[in-house]
C-alpha cells in the first residue's frame, strides 16, 4: 500500500504535525518504560479528528511503533503481527454496536491488567471512544488514569467533546486536521494508482474523508449512490414527492446495508461453523448448532448491532453529502471564491442558488443537522428523513414551528 | 499427516489441551487446536493470547504434518471413541479419525495465521504436583473476582531460594501459604502476580504429576509470563502487572485470645447457624470458658444458636464473621483441628491448622464484621 521505505506513520495523509508528535512518543517510549521521566510518551491518548481523517490509522501506527523494536518499521515480525491483528500485546477494539457494552469493558479491564509478553507495552486501541456511555466508561476510569506500568490506551473519537469528560481529562489529546483535498488526491494517486482526475473528484466529494474518498475513487456503485442522494434537492416537489424521496433513500440505504452485511455475516457464520466443526461426520456427534449455541447467539447479536450501525453510518453519510451540496449553494449565493465540493454539478447548484436566499439555505443546513441529531436519538429513519425532505422543500416550516424540534442530545 | 496412538493417550491429551480453549473466542481461529506430528511425537497446542497449553505425547507417526481443527469438536470426538488404537490422518481439507469400527471426519481450519505459542521463561525448579495443587487451592480461594481491582484477582508468587510463598487477598481475607521446592539454581529471588483462576486450573490439571516445573523469568527480565510443565504438558499464562498489597504487615504478630476447635464440627455448626443469616449478615462467635457459642439472625427475624466444645486460652471475645468467608477458610485449612487467634473484635483473626500451630505453613487471615450492638 505504501512505499516500503516508509514506516508505519507513512500511511497518515496530510498530518505532519501529529506524525512528528507520535514519532517522538515512540522514540521516547523505551526510556519511559524503563522508568525515566518522559514528556513525549504517556499512557493514555485520545486521537480525535473528523471522520476519515485517519484516527484509527494514527492509533494503530502508534500501537505498532510501541511494540516494534525499531519504532514502527512496518516490515518486521512485530509490525506484521499487528497488521494481521494477531499480536498478543496489541488489542484493537472496534465496537460493532452503537455503544460499548458492559461485558466488553469488563473483559478489557481484565486484559489491561496483564503484562505485555513479547514487547515493552500492552497496547489497547479503542475506536469510537465516543460510544463509551457514562456507566461503561466510568468503570474504566481507574485503568485509563493509572494503568498498570506496561499498559497504554489509545482512544479514538471524532472530537474531544464527544468523549465523556471524565475520560477526556485523563488522556493526552492529539488532533488530526481535515486533510487537504490535494493531500487526499495525491494519496489516492500514489496508494491506489487512481487516475488524477478521478482522485481529485473523489478527494473533493469526500470532503476530506480518506476512506470515503477511496470508495468513491474505486467503486462505481458508491459514486452512483452519492449521485442519487445529491439529486434529492433537485427533485423536491409536492408533499408526495418529498415523502417518496425520503422513502427511496431509506430503502436504498437498507438495501445497501444488506448488500454490505449479508456477505460479511455469511463469511463469519461460515468461519464460526468451521471452528465448531460444521460438516464433521461420525456417530454420536451433536449438531454444530448445539456445540456452538452460545457463540452463535453472540454472533447473531453482533450481526444485528453491526447492521444497525451500518445503516446509521450510511444515513449519516447521505446527510454529509447533502450538507456539502447546500454549502456549495451558499458559496454561490454569497459569491465566495472558493472551490465547490460538487464542482461537476455547478449548473444545478446555480439553479438552486438563484431560486432561494442565503437564510433559507442556512435553514436547510440546520434541518440536516437536526436530522442527524434525531438519528442519534434513535428516531426511526423514515420519519426523520420525511421530516427532512419536507423541510428542505419549504424551510419556512422549520421556523414556523410545525417541524421544529429542539436539538436532541443523545 | 498420519499417525496412530492409543485411545486413552489421545483422549487425555486432547481433553487437557482443550481445557483452556476460549468458549467465546475473540478470533475464530483461537478456538482451534493445533496438531503437529513430527518424528514419533505428537504435539497438541492451544492459545488465546492469555493462556497457552501444549502436550507432547509419543505416537506412531507415519507421515508428519501440521493441522488446525476445531478443539471442542475434537474433544467431543475423543470422548466418544471406543477402546482401540486411534488413527488420525489428513485427507485434503478434512481430518479423518478412525478407531475400531467407528470413524469421524472433521474439517480443518486455515493454519497459517495461527499465532505462535510463547516460549517457557528462563529459570525454573520443581515441586511435586500434588503439593503445588493443594497449596494453590488453599490460596486461590481468597483471591478477588472483581476485574475492576485487577491486582487482587491474582495470586502473588514469591520465590526466595528454596521456599515459595503464595498469597492472595480480596480485602476481606488473606491466605498465605509457604512450601519448599527444588530450584534449578539457588539464590533465586523473584516475584510475580498470576491470575488466580488460571493458576488454580493449571495447578489442578497438573496435580497428578510427580514433578511440576515452575518457570518464571529472573528478576529484571520482563517477559510477562509464568510457565508450568509436568508429564509433557506445558502451560504458560500472562502475568498481571501491578502492585500487590504489602500483606506481611497485615499478619498480627501477637494475640490476646487463642482457641482450638474441631474443624469439621465448627464447619457444620457455621453451616447450620448461618441458614438464618440473610445475605451479608454475619455469624457471631463468642469464645469463653471452654466453649464457643455461635449465633446468627437478628431480633425480629429467625435466629439460631449453637455451642461447641472448644479450648480457649486468654480473654473471652465476641467476634463476627461473614459465614461464607469463615467456611472457606476452615475448609482450606484441611486439618482436623483449627487454631484461631484474635487480638480484638475489630482486628483480623488468623486461622491456622491445629496440627501445625507452632509454625504454620498456611495462614488464613479473616477480617471480622464490625458489630453495631
Amino acid at each position: 500500500m505504501t512505499n516500503p521505505a516508509e514506516d508505519v506513520f507513512g500511511e497518515l495523509i496530510g498530518q505532519d504535525a501529529v506524525v512528528a508528535q507520535l514519532r517522538a512518543a515512540a522514540a521516547d517510549a523505551p526510556a519511559a518504560r524503563a522508568g525515566q521521566p518522559s514528556t513525549a510518551m504517556t499512557h493514555a491518548w485520545l486521537i480525535t479528528g473528523p471522520p476519515g481523517s485517519g484516527r484509527s490509522t494514527a492509533a494503530l501506527a502508534l500501537a505498532t511503533a510501541l511494540v516494534c523494536p525499531t519504532g514502527g518499521c512496518g516490515t518486521c515480525e512485530e509490525c506484521m503481527l499487528v497488521r494481521h491483528s494477531s499480536h498478543a500485546d496489541v488489542e484493537h477494539v472496534i465496537p460493532e454496536g452503537v455503544d460499548y457494552l458492559r461485558a466488553e469493558a469488563d473483559a478489557l479491564m481484565h486484559s489491561a491488567a496483564l503484562a505485555p509478553t513479547r514487547s515493552l507495552w500492552h497496547v489497547f486501541v479503542l475506536e469510537d471512544a465516543d460510544r463509551l456511555t457514562e456507566v461503561v466508561g466510568n468503570s474504566m476510569l481507574k485503568s485509563i488514569e493509572e494503568p498498570t506500568p506496561g499498559t497504554v490506551w489509545i482512544l479514538c473519537a471524532p472530537s474531544a467533546q464527544d468523549v465523556l469528560p471524565t475520560i477526556r481529562s485523563r488522556c493526552r489529546h492529539v488532533t488530526l486536521a481535515t486533510p487537504s483535498t490535494t493531500a487526499v488526491a495525491a494519496g489516492l494517486v500514489s496508494s491506489l494508482g487512481v487516475d488524477p482526475a478521478m482522485a481529485s473528484f473523489a478527494a473533493r466529494a469526500s470532503q476530506g474523508h480518506i476512506g470515503r474518498a477511496r470508495a468513491l475513487a474505486t467503486d462505481e456503485a458508491a459514486r452512483l449512490r452519492r449521485q442519487d442522494v445529491l439529486r434529492i434537492p433537485l427533485q423536491l416537489g409536492d408533499l408526495g414527492s418529498c415523502l417518496a424521496l425520503a422513502a427511496d433513500l431509506v430503502e436504498t440505504v437498507n438495501a445497501d446495508a444488506a448488500a454490505m452485511c449479508d456477505p460479511l455475516d455469511a463469511r463469519e457464520d461460515a468461519a464460526l461453523r468451521a471452528v465448531y466443526g460444521d460438516g464433521a461426520q461420525g456417530k454420536g456427534l451433536g449438531t454444530v448448532e448445539r456445540r456452538a449455541k452460545g457463540a452463535f447467539k453472540d454472533m447473531q447479536e453482533r450481526h444485528k448491532r453491526r447492521r444497525r450501525r451500518v445503516v446509521r453510518d450510511q444515513l449519516d453519510r447521505a446527510i454529509v453529502d447533502l450538507i456539502g451540496f447546500y454549502r456549495d449553494v451558499l458559496v454561490i449565493q454569497l459569491g465566495a471564491h472558493t472551490e465547490l465540493v460538487n464542482a461537476e454539478m455547478r449548473p444545478q447548484i446555480e439553479r438552486v442558488a438563484s431560486a432561494s436566499q442565503p437564510p433559507e439555505t442556512l435553514l436547510r443546513v440546520d434541518a440536516l443537522e437536526r436530522t442527524r441529531n434525531l438519528l442519534a436519538a434513535n428516531v426511526p429513519a423514515l420519519l426523520a428523513f420525511e421530516s427532512l425532505t419536507v423541510t428542505l422543500k419549504d424551510p419556512s416550516l422549520a421556523s414556523s414551528g410545525a417541524v421544529r424540534r429542539d436539538r436532541v442530545t443523545g | 499427516m498420519k499417525f496412530r496412538l492409543e485411545r486413552d493417550v489421545i483422549a487425555d491429551a486432547v481433553a487437557w489441551t482443550a481445557r483452556t480453549l476460549p468458549t467465546r473466542p475473540s478470533m475464530p481461529m483461537l478456538a482451534g487446536l493445533l496438531i503437529e506430528a513430527t518424528d514419533q511425537q505428537l504435539m497438541l497446542s492451544s492459545f488465546d493470547f492469555e493462556v497457552s497449553g501444549r502436550v507432547l505425547v509419543n505416537a506412531d507417526v507415519m507421515e508428519p504434518g501440521r493441522v488446525l481443527v476445531s478443539g471442542r469438536l475434537l474433544a467431543d470426538i475423543s470422548r466418544l471413541l471406543p477402546a482401540a488404537p486411534v488413527t488420525i490422518s489428513v485427507e485434503g481439507s478434512r481430518v479423518e479419525v478412525t478407531c475400531g469400527r467407528s470413524s469421524f471426519t472433521l474439517p480443518t481450519l486455515p493454519v497459517d495465521d495461527y499465532p505462535s505459542l510463547p516460549d517457557m521463561p528462563g529459570s525454573s525448579g520443581t515441586v511435586p504436583g500434588s503439593v503445588f495443587a493443594h497449596a494453590v487451592a488453599q490460596v486461590a480461594i481468597a483471591a478477588g473476582r472483581d476485574d475492576t481491582l485487577p491486582t487482587l484477582t491474582g495470586v502473588r508468587v514469591e520465590i526466595l531460594d528454596n521456599t515459595i510463598t503464595l498469597a492472595a487477598t480480596d480485602r476481606y481475607r488473606l491466605a498465605v501459604r509457604e512450601f519448599p521446592w527444588t530450584p534449578a539454581n539457588t539464590s533465586l529471588d523473584v516475584q510475580a502476580l498470576v491470575p488466580a483462576r488460571t493458576l488454580a486450573d493449571t495447578a489442578k490439571s497438573l496435580a497428578g504429576c510427580d514433578e511440576v516445573h515452575l518457570a518464571l523469568a529472573a528478576s529484571g527480565a520482563s517477559d510477562g509470563l509464568m510457565g508450568f510443565e509436568g508429564d509433557g504438558r506445558r502451560t504458560t499464562t500472562r502475568l498481571l502487572d501491578g502492585e500487590f498489597p504489602k500483606y506481611r504487615a497485615l499478619l498480627p504478630s501477637e494475640s490476646a485470645t487463642t482457641a482450638t476447635v474441631d474443624t469439621a464440627a465448627l464447619v457444620e455448626a457455621v453451616k447450620r447457624v448461618s441458614l438464618v443469616a440473610e445475605r451479608n449478615t454475619p455469624v457471631r462467635l463468642m469464645f469463653a470458658d471452654g466453649e464457643v457459642e455461635l449465633r446468627a439472625g437478628t431480633g425480629d427475624e429467625a435466629q439460631a444458636n449453637e455451642s461447641l466444645e472448644c479450648s480457649v486460652d486468654g480473654a473471652a471475645i465476641e467476634i463476627a464473621f461473614n459465614p461464607q468467608y469463615l467456611q472457606d477458610g476452615l475448609s482450606a485449612l484441611d486439618d482436623a483441628t483449627t487454631h484461631l487467634s484474635f487480638t480484638t473484635a475489630t482486628r483480623p483473626a488468623v486461622l491456622t491448622g491445629g496440627s501445625q500451630a507452632s509454625s504454620p505453613s498456611y495462614r488464613y487471615l479473616l477480617m471480622p464484621v464490625r458489630l453495631s450492638s
